[in-house]
């Protein structure tokens, strides 16, 4: 839930007076470059907050209640290499369940229960470095994931991935249950969304179902 | 501090550790081969500023104690830090904070390119070497109860290196500056 | 890539707990300055090499850890030996390979995890100050780990880029792009921690937004 939102940064606009409320379980955030799409997803986890207006997630404020909120908002963003922050996988996907204060045994099979899900549970004790682009990115989302949000927010998150990668990615997105806003330039995973918004110069110049907003983004911007 | 800063001074602490791993590099006029580590201990300070250049190298103390070989060489442990030279690694905390302070300073804000060069070499060069030595000749000093002098000369082959790597820091300084300016105070 | 000196075993050594072994060698490093008999200094010596060797700690490690040294304190005890005498030469080469070994076999003997929950415990008396969090202390030394194969890799990606430029050797060209590339991830690594909800940067819970620069994020 967006009111009224503008992002400042520099002295430069990066979001213009943004009024949002998202309820869908698919939605797309599409643009070019620069549009400050990256900044609007940000919003939602209080990784940026407005210079003016209100952000609400649920009800919570995210500019005072950060912690609260980034427990129902995970986030995934576009460069794996950067989101692995600990040597071994398992020790990164228990890093956000550290401070749940849950005793050994079950912090250690919520681990593996995330890994499992993504297929990717022999990976547990792998050092971090050696994880091919295509795993590093499930490892992000299973660390994501093992925190159990309602809402997941994916910033460009096959853009830097192989064909191969970028399907089982693509899978992963759209077998998931819990909600999942998606920034993507990938067209093809957001065809089947429940909706798709497209901003540009900091405004939100198209709010429709994916089929239309696609055909304008393509019209405008391809 | 923010979660960024957590992150620029482990960043840099790893940059320290990576500079350590290159090979040595032999200079006919020099008698000792250079490693690039102390590169890293300048360069926290210019680049990250005093505070967050000063913990970078406190975390490579850490890493050292904790018994990581992250010293050139592959070195570490408790081992060089119970050593007679322990003093020089030591050093480079309040040395990087030296050069960092400095930097900030002198040359952060300096805008005519030649002056703001020598100005990074300055705080490179005493926070990275004057401050560095001041910390580990009285060390072994003292530890090899060799008297000072005799530990100031033993310290003197290293001097020539130091000084080409504290003409790179700054050149590297303010490449850095210029590309993605870090530094507090502007 | 950084593997820790850690040798596993089941030494007498192995098994003592870390801060025990952390508290000896402090306590040793004392008495160590205060003797002065080079006849008992050398008897420690000769002992420290005893404990050393029940860690059976490889060749090539021991090396690579020592070679060093033993060329320092060569130089230290001719120091002594000719501005001196004899007596101090010996006791001084003695004093200080004692203290060299028992630390190395501290350090062989103890894994990384065990020696980080001493330091965690030492700071704790500091936490209470504010001063330092053991948290965010944790969590730098997990990063710094982390990061030296990922730094290592883009060195040598930036290396082979300057060379096929006809820059190799040069150290500015190659220094340079290493060090803003790692900054720059540095917001990104840092969103990515306050995404999962870090909290240990903000002990007042209230995470403020980050007002760092934001210009590379806005696609």
């Amino acid at each position: 839930m967006l009111e009224g939102v503008s992002v400042v940064r520099d002295g430069r606009a990066i979001l213009d007076s943004v009024d949002l409320t998202l309820r869908e379980r698919r939605i797309a955030v599409l643009g070019p470059n620069g549009s400050g799409k990256s900044t609007l997803v940000r919003l939602l986890n209080g990784l940026v907050t407005p210079s003016k207006g209100r952000v609400a997630v649920d009800g919570h404020d995210t500019a005072k209640d950060a912690a609260l909120v980034r427990r129902r908002v995970g986030f995934v963003f576009q460069n794996p290499e950067n989101q692995i922050v600990f040597p071994i996988v398992s020790e990164d996907l228990a890093f956000g369940l550290k401070h749940l204060k849950l005793p050994k045994a079950e912090l250690h099979r919520r681990v593996l229960e995330a890994l499992e899900r993504f297929g990717i549970g022999h990976l547990a004790e792998r050092q971090s470095h050696t994880l091919s682009g295509g795993e590093r990115q499930l490892v992000a989302l299973a660390a994501v994931m093992v925190m159990k949000p309602a809402l997941v927010v994916f910033d460009e998150p096959t853009t830097l991935l192989d064909l191969r990668n970028r399907n089982r990615i693509r899978a992963a997105i759209t077998e998931m249950p819990e909600s999942a806003i998606v920034v993507s330039h990938d067209l093809d995973l957001v065809r089947d969304f429940d909706r798709a918004i497209v901003i540009d110069q900091g405004r939100v110049v198209r709010d429709d179902r994916p089929g239309p907003a696609i055909d304008w983004y393509r019209a405008h911007f391809g | 501090m923010k979660t960024q800063d957590i992150v620029l001074i482990a960043l840099f602490t790893a940059i320290t550790v990576v500079l350590g791993l290159m090979p040595p590099i032999t200079l006919g006029f020099i008698p000792v081969p250079i490693t690039l580590q102390t590169l890293g201990v300048m360069l926290a300070g210019v680049v990250l500023g005093a505070k967050r250049g000063g913990l970078a190298m406190l975390l490579l103390v850490l890493l050292v104690a904790i018994g990581l070989p992250v010293l050139a060489g592959g070195r570490g442990g408790l081992g060089v830090l119970a050593g007679p030279t322990a003093g020089f690694v030591l050093g480079w905390v309040p040395g990087a904070f030296v050069s960092g302070l400095l930097a900030e300073r002198l040359a952060a804000a300096e805008k005519r390119p030649a002056r703001q060069v020598v100005a990074f070499f300055l705080a490179a060069a005493i926070g990275g070497i004057g401050v560095v030595y001041a910390v580990g000749i009285p060390w072994l000093a003292f530890v090899a109860g060799i008297g000072f002098k005799k530990a100031a000369l033993g310290s003197l082959a290293f001097v020539p290196g130091d000084l080409a790597k504290a003409v790179v820091a700054a050149l590297v300084a303010r490449g850095v500056h210029r590309a993605y300016p870090v530094l507090p105070g502007r | 890539m950084i593997g820790s000196l850690y040798i596993g075993g089941d030494s007498l050594l192995h098994r003592q707990p870390a801060w025990r072994k952390l508290l000896v060698l402090f306590a040793a490093g004392i008495v160590l300055f205060v003797v002065q008999a080079p006849e008992i200094l050398a008897g420690a010596a000769v002992a420290a090499a005893a404990i050393l060797a029940t860690v059976r700690p490889p060749l090539r490690a021991l090396r690579r850890q020592l070679t060093g040294v033993a060329i320092i304190l060569a130089a230290i005890f001719a120091a002594n030996a000719v501005f001196a005498d004899w007596g101090t030469a010996f006791a001084m080469l003695f004093r200080l390979s004692t203290l060299v070994l028992l630390a190395l076999a501290v350090t062989m003997t103890t894994r990384t995890s065990d020696m980080l929950e001493v330091v965690e415990r030492v700071l704790q008396p500091l936490e209470r100050t504010g001063l330092v969090n053991a948290a965010r202390v944790s969590l730098a030394v997990s990063l710094a780990i982390r990061f030296v194969p990922e730094i290592f890799a883009r060195y040598r990606e930036i290396r082979d880029a300057q060379a096929a430029r006809g820059l190799a050797g040069n150290p500015v060209a190659l220094i340079v792009p290493l060090v803003v590339r790692t900054l720059k991830s540095a917001e990104e690594i840092a969103a990515a921690i306050d995404a999962r909800g870090f909290e240990g940067a903000h002990p007042s819970g209230s995470a403020s937004g980050r007002t760092g620069r934001q210009g590379g994020t806005a696609s």
